[in-house]
């Protein structure tokens, strides 16, 4: 070996080498691997001999042949069953036996290797495909995730067909910068950008208190097809993620596709078909003559009481949100292999209404999955994705403009008259300064998507002796994508007519991302008779990213015509993000027979994005973990495992793009261009936040097993923090990006895992999951601020030095040394989830509850209806302390003085999922294996004192920190769904 | 020992096999390529943009002169803060954060800094200049940054401004308000000095509302203007009356002849931004002084026009919208030929009461007033002269500063009991942190 090793790498580059093999007094065996639940084979288990590298995969039927020296232990492992060691004989079946502990999975702890869990330092969350989309029909990716794992806050951003959630691992991470995870799907890295369609055209949102975006674009990880998914790993923060460097300090999502294995081909059919519905609907307010003269003037009674004798009052509440959409998903699967070559093909349909008329999502998801063994050490796997999606998503939020459907519906009175006539025309609304009725029916507002994900792995073993091993992984990934958005409002609205607005408006942009990675691994294994092992790897990483954004606005448009070019006048706007990052990763793992585990690793990476580009920036990482029940002296029969375990990590976040640079910008004068000095200053030495994270936990697992606690807590801080602060103005810029702040969040996660019953006929398992996590800004170098509202009075978030990032400000009695008052913190008590899986014979029954105590949300819609007197709780007293005014009185009358009514308690406690399966006794015979028939719902059962549609909710979607401010968003919705499912 | 061969043999590959090279602003030109090696046409690009910020945040500027010079008030229901802050009503004082007084502050050092990005550039460009076409622009940069120093300063007043913001990173001190005039002086001074070494022609060109300035020679007689009000404003009456005679004066000429700063309604141009549809509920109310105080006869009450309904609000009233601006495409003067007669006339006083007289009266004349008849005595004339400023240069943003540099803030009209009549505006908060 030592004379090699100055030549690995060339030998790496050139493929160029000869497999040594050696054995002594080989014997030939080959077995079956069963699962202990059903007694049927089990496909993919890895079946290794004791000690070496040398092992197999079981095919589809649980089969498998290998060459193994005389008297060696065999060890079976499989994901979901307990790890087993027999003796090797010429011919053996294996039982594994159901492990709902998850101790035996594997788990990422390198970029190019993984660990079973019971040795693992960290907590890392994992869901498995059974998790994830076998209890209900996901309508996207990131929807799928709820109360699955430990350690997340999750908010929808609305209820808008195509998705868009802000998911924040263990708090916040950063104030100005992203707080979203990094995605990597088959060693692809995802881009998850949610890109603006230009409406603000428009709704002239950003006009006002608020500069930012508050279209409510989706993110982009709502395009991949949750049924493709095998498995994610969740690394929370920086002590697992270091190994992914300058991009993990939000936290990593790891994705692993579902792949062939081999055996004959296996095709499974599904059909879902359900409806969707609104999920709390809030009503309208009950009107009287003297409340309509209150509200709106004398002059309006009369109208009132017209359309009262006239039965024409309407439930516009009904009218706009009362749609049942209908929901169907179709998937064909097909897998199967050869003993070379195996492959996996998904196909999905997709295409589901809203709750609001002409908003729906589509999707086709096409998945091939290939493998090929071209010699025994050396394996290709190819992973494609083409997804084609197509999102419809309304017009909500808050705008100034007073035209999206949500600001429109509620200044709207139940007397107002806005149906159309039957010529098809709609009469203006006299109350706002849009019939939301004929916004719904004429404007479009869609996302389309064309994604192309292809990734590819190399996996060489380049050396293979008795005692160690030495093998190359070479990985590359693209995700490219073309994102086009169509906005249309057509001249004859209400808004666009007759003067109004810009007499027709079609914002169409188009958005290319070509984002692409690629890396190589050497990794090492070696072991020593005596117990020890070591892992070494070592690898470099490429990552390229190319966005170009370009939206194109026309307006005072011919006619009905939707072209650019018919137009009065157009303007463009383009934007482009390139980035570039190398890096390198080296880690050493140690294991002494499973009793002592340790790691260290660093991670060194650099980016055209810092301010120095070549400068390298070290992520180092360190953890052990102790399996106290490999020991002699823990002797105790009670417990059947204990594990103690420590992790520290560090990781980075970059800066947006664009902060290092002092641009010009261009402006027009008489028709000669000109270039003005950029209000932003570069900052040229600008570098990443940087995150370090300690956890440390205890997990242990008694009564043979069947019940199994793991506890981790957290310190996470977070250094150099990002901020966008004032330079003196005479300078001839204003604002400047700034290292300066530190943050930390502290937490705490424990999960309980129960296998009680475990009968032929009966199975109960069950998981609770309980998470908290706290805040606070322990540096802040520049004086404290408000953000991410539209103004103090109407709520605000406040960075201030020794309070939470995230706590809720407004104007009020008594306030504090920056005149403001604290009411809330966006950031939850704690969360807790309760999973529950029943199995009888051939039924299945699942249960998904999550429950979130506490964190407030900023209601302004609540503050909008005020306005016009049209929320549904205005004439209820249980607001004012006095009891005198009814809750929107009582409101108003506070506006300016006191913010705290608008700061509502934004808990909940909902069932998230819920299933019931029953697989059909076999009146086909040998065509059709098996046929399941289901039905599945979610979010059906909700309870929430929040004083809106839904406490998950954003009006400024994933940006920044300022999640649950809510300006009239798509209400949320809740889903019935039946299943049928075929296998072939 | 083979691990650690292993590392280093990677960390030396990951160290010197990829170097990145600096990623250049895809979206913009970067400040730094442009001041180190500018091409002509990059160097027009700059004289196109600083004029563009000359005209750039200067409705804040007009607007908050004119509202506490109470020649008129601006009521809007989105921001209670015209009414309020500006006019002082009640215990309301001026904020160091307020958009009214750090924007048009910050739009002011825009305009100074451009310029140096442009004299900058100038000095390195590689492209073949004459030294007369050099001249031209840095003669044309420190003009325009002579002018905005002295907006801000009106703005700052006795909290004075920096003047040394050549190096961003680093800025100077604040100088006090005469030292301030001092040194705007000087650098019309050596701007004039290089307009007259600059040859006949410019090498650059600008915007119709420079049209007749817009050589070397009409521009020097605009920086003369400039330099004439700046020594008015010193109380240098001899320097004011020099000046003048090489400025673009004339007795018998359009009063409104002078460069303006352009605005265009097309495509991305930019709009006036004083002009308000009249006849609005936000709207530009003159204040009703300006139609109770005006003498018969004056057509100068044009600049106003009568609403359907009466204006109200917070208290306060008007009858009147302000109507100098006749449209969004409508230019805006910086300096025109009735205020160089009435500065004539200015500087006339105390030492030629009657050339003063005369220059008046080309003024009343012009505005179908008679010739003056009233006493001769030096106040007698200056209240003359301060009635026809005020008329002739209104919503010009100069009736604040006249009543201040005649310490007469105390006479304008107070509308509602407890509002202020301030004497500057605060510091902007960003200069205040650093």
């Amino acid at each position: 070996m030592k004379k090699h090793y100055s030549m690995v790498w060339l030998m790496a580059i050139l493929l160029s080498f000869s497999v040594l093999s050696v054995h002594a007094q080989e014997i030939e065996i080959q077995g079956t691997v069963t699962s202990g639940t059903d007694g049927e084979g089990l496909p993919g288990t890895t079946v290794l001999e004791k000690g070496t590298t040398n092992g197999t995969i079981t095919d589809l039927d649980g089969k498998f042949r290998l060459t193994v020296a005389e008297g060696a232990t065999i060890v079976v492992t499989s994901v979901g069953y307990k790890t087993m060691e027999v003796s090797a004989s010429s011919n053996m079946t294996i039982s594994l036996e159901e492990d709902v502990t998850k101790l035996s999975e594997v788990v990422v702890s390198g970029l190019a290797s993984s660990v079973k869990r019971s040795n693992l330092a960290n907590s890392v969350a994992s869901i498995s495909s059974k998790e994830l989309t076998s209890m209900s029909n996901q309508s996207t990716m990131d929807g799928a995730l709820y109360g699955k794992f430990k350690g997340a806050n999750i908010v929808s951003n609305s209820g808008a067909p195509g998705g868009g959630i802000s998911m924040k691992l263990r708090g916040l991470t950063s104030i100005n910068g992203s707080n979203e995870p990094l995605y990597i799907i088959d060693g692809i890295y995802l881009d998850n950008s949610s890109i603006s369609a230009g409406l603000n055209v428009v709704s002239a949102a950003a006009g006002g208190g608020s500069q930012s975006n508050q279209d409510n674009p989706s993110n982009r990880i709502a395009d991949i097809d949750p049924e493709d998914i095998e498995s994610i790993e969740i690394l929370k923060g920086a002590s697992a993620a270091a190994i992914y460097g300058s991009r993990a300090s939000g936290g990593v999502v790891i994705i692993t596709t579902k792949r062939g294995t081999e055996g004959k081909t296996s095709v499974t059919f599904s059909q879902a078909l359900g409806v969707t519905q609104i999920l709390n609907p809030l009503g309208t307010r009950q009107w009287d003559a003297a409340k309509v003269e209150a509200a709106f003037g004398a002059g309006e009674v009369a109208n009132f009481q017209a359309a009262q004798a006239a039965g024409t009052l309407r439930d516009y509440e009904n009218e706009l949100y009362g749609n049942k959409g209908l929901l169907s998903t179709s998937r064909i699967t097909a897998t199967g292999g050869t003993e070379r070559t195996s492959y996996f093909l998904g196909v999905t349909r997709k295409d589901d209404e809203g709750i609001v008329k002409n908003t729906g999502y589509e999707k086709t998801s096409i998945r091939l999955n290939l493998d090929q063994k071209v010699a025994d050490w050396l394996t290709l796997n190819a992973s494609t994705n083409y997804i084609n999606s197509s999102a419809d998503r309304g017009f909500f939020n808050n705008d100034n403009s007073g035209t999206t459907m949500g600001v429109a519906f509620v200044a709207t009175p139940s007397w107002a008259q806005l149906l159309p006539d039957a010529n098809g025309n709609y009469p203006n609304n006299p109350y706002a300064a849009s019939n939301f009725l004929q916004t719904r029916d004429l404007i479009t507002n869609n996302e389309t998507v064309n994604r192309f994900l292809v990734g590819g792995k190399l996996t060489a073993r380049l050396l293979q002796r008795n005692n160690q091993s030495l093998r190359l992984t070479a990985n590359g990934g693209i995700d490219q994508y073309t994102l086009s958005t169509t906005a249309l409002f057509p001249n004859s609205l209400q808004f666009q007519k007759n003067g109004n607005g810009l007499n027709g408006v079609s914002v169409q942009g188009t958005t290319v991302t070509q984002n692409s990675n690629y890396s190589f691994f050497l990794v090492h294994d070696y072991f020593l008779s005596s117990g020890l092992s070591f892992t070494t790897q070592a690898g470099l990483t490429f990552i390229d990213f190319d966005q170009n954004n370009i939206i194109a606005t026309a307006t005072n448009m011919n006619g009905s015509q939707t072209n650019l070019d018919q137009s009065g006048s157009v303007s463009v706007a383009q934007n482009r993000i390139l980035q570039k990052d190398r890096g390198f990763f080296i880690q050493e793992e140690i294991n002494l027979n499973d009793m002592i585990i340790g790691t260290l690793g660093v991670r060194g990476d650099k980016s055209t994005n810092n301010g120095d580009v070549n400068k390298l920036y070290y992520y180092p990482k360190g953890a052990v973990a102790i399996n106290l029940h490999k020991f002699g002296f823990w002797n105790t029969g009670f417990l059947e495992t204990t594990k103690l375990r420590a992790a520290y990590g560090e990781a980075g976040n970059f800066a947006v793009f664009g902060d290092k640079f002092s641009a010009l910008n261009s402006i027009n004068i008489d028709g000669s261009g000109g270039l003005v000095i950029a209000n932003l200053r570069g900052n040229d030495a600008i570098g990443p936040e940087r995150q370090s994270e300690f956890e440390t936990g205890l997990d242990f697992s008694f009564l043979g097993g069947k019940i199994a606690i793991d506890a981790t807590y957290y310190i996470k801080k977070v250094d150099d923090l990002l901020l966008r602060s004032q330079v003196p103005s005479s300078s001839g810029q204003t604002t400047a990006v700034v290292n300066a702040a530190t943050m930390e969040n502290k937490g705490l996660e424990i999960g309980l895992t129960m296998n009680l019953v475990n009968k032929e006929d009966l199975k109960w398992t069950s998981t609770t999951q309980f998470w908290n996590n706290r805040s606070k800004v322990t540096r802040l170098d520049i004086p404290s601020y408000t953000t991410g509202g539209f103004a103090d009075f109407l709520g605000q978030f406040r960075i201030k030095e020794g309070h939470s990032p995230t706590e809720i400000i407004g104007v009020g009695d008594n306030p504090d040394e920056d005149g403001l008052v604290v009411f809330g913190d966006a950031q939850p008590d704690f969360q807790m989830s309760f999973l529950n899986s029943v199995t009888y014979k051939k039924l299945e029954f699942m249960m998904l509850w999550h429950w979130k105590q506490g964190g407030e949300n900023i209601n302004l819609s609540a503050l909008l209806s005020d306005l016009s007197g049209t929320s549904p709780d205005f004439d209820k007293i249980d607001l004012d302390p006095e009891g005198n005014l009814g809750n929107g009185g009582y409101r108003l009358s506070q506006l300016g003085a006191n913010t705290g009514p608008y700061i509502e308690n934004a808990g909940y406690m909902r069932m998230r999922e819920v299933a019931l399966y029953y697989t059909l006794p076999n009146f086909f015979g040998d065509a059709v294996k098996s046929i399941k028939i289901g039905a599945s719902g979610n979010n059906l059962i909700n309870f929430f004192e929040y004083r809106s549609y839904d406490p998950e909710v954003s009006n400024f979607g994933g940006q920044g920190l300022s999640t649950g401010v809510e300006v009239t968003p798509f209400p949320s919705s809740k889903r019935y769904n039946f299943h049928i499912i075929a296998k072939f | 020992m083979k691990t650690l061969k292993y590392t280093f043999l990677i960390m030396l590959i990951g160290l010197f096999s990829c170097e990145l090279d600096e990623v250049q602003d895809p979206n913009n030109p970067s400040l730094g390529q442009i001041e180190s090696n500018a091409t002509l046409s990059d160097i027009q690009l700059l004289v196109s943009g600083t004029e563009d910020l000359m005209r750039s945040e200067v409705g804040f500027y007009y607007d908050v002169l004119g509202i506490i010079g109470r020649e008129y008030y601006f009521f809007t229901n989105s921001d209670p803060r015209y009414t309020g802050e500006l006019l002082g009503k009640g215990e309301a004082v001026l904020d160091d954060a307020g958009f009214y007084g750090t924007r048009p502050y910050a739009g002011r050092y825009k305009v100074i800094r451009n310029a140096n990005v442009l004299l900058t550039a100038v000095a390195n460009t590689n492209e073949s200049l004459t030294n007369e076409q050099k001249n031209g622009l840095s003669g044309f940069a420190k003009t325009c940054q002579a002018y905005s120093y002295l907006l801000a300063l009106n703005m700052q007043y006795e909290n004075g401004i920096r003047l040394d913001v050549s190096d961003p990173q680093n800025l100077g001190e604040f100088v006090g308000y005469d030292q301030a005039l001092t040194a705007i002086a000087s650098l019309l001074d050596a701007a004039h000095t290089e307009l007259t070494g600059a040859g006949s022609e410019f090498v650059f060109s600008l915007s119709d509302g420079f049209a007749g300035f817009d050589d070397p020679a009409s521009f020097a007689a605009f920086n003369r203007a400039i330099k004439a009000r700046v020594a008015l404003y010193q109380d240098n009456k001899s320097g004011a009356l020099t000046a003048l005679g090489d400025s673009f004066m004339d007795m018998a000429g359009d009063l409104d002849m002078g460069p303006e700063h352009y605005y265009s309604v097309a495509g991305t141009d930019k709009v006036n931004p004083v002009f308000r549809t009249p006849d609005q509920s936000e709207a530009l109310v003159a204040h009703p002084s300006f139609v109770t105080d005006i003498m018969a006869g004056d057509d100068r009450m044009e600049k106003v026009t009568m609403r359907t309904s009466t204006a109200v609000l917070d208290g306060l009233s008007g009858d009147y919208d302000v109507t100098i601006y006749s449209s969004l495409a409508s230019y805006i003067p910086i300096i025109r030929n009735e205020e160089l007669i009435l500065m004539y006339a200015e500087a006339n006083i105390g030492s030629n009461n009657a050339e003063a007289i005369a220059a008046l009266d080309v003024i009343r004349t012009a505005h179908g007033l008679a010739a003056y008849s009233g006493g001769t005595t030096d106040s007698e004339v200056l209240t003359e002269l301060l009635y026809n400023r005020r008329y002739s240069l209104f919503g010009e943003a100069h009736r604040w500063i006249d009543m201040r540099r005649y310490n007469m803030l105390n006479t304008l009209p107070i509308d509602r009991t407890n509002d202020d009549v301030w004497s500057q505006l605060p510091r902007p908060v960003s200069e205040v942190n650093q």
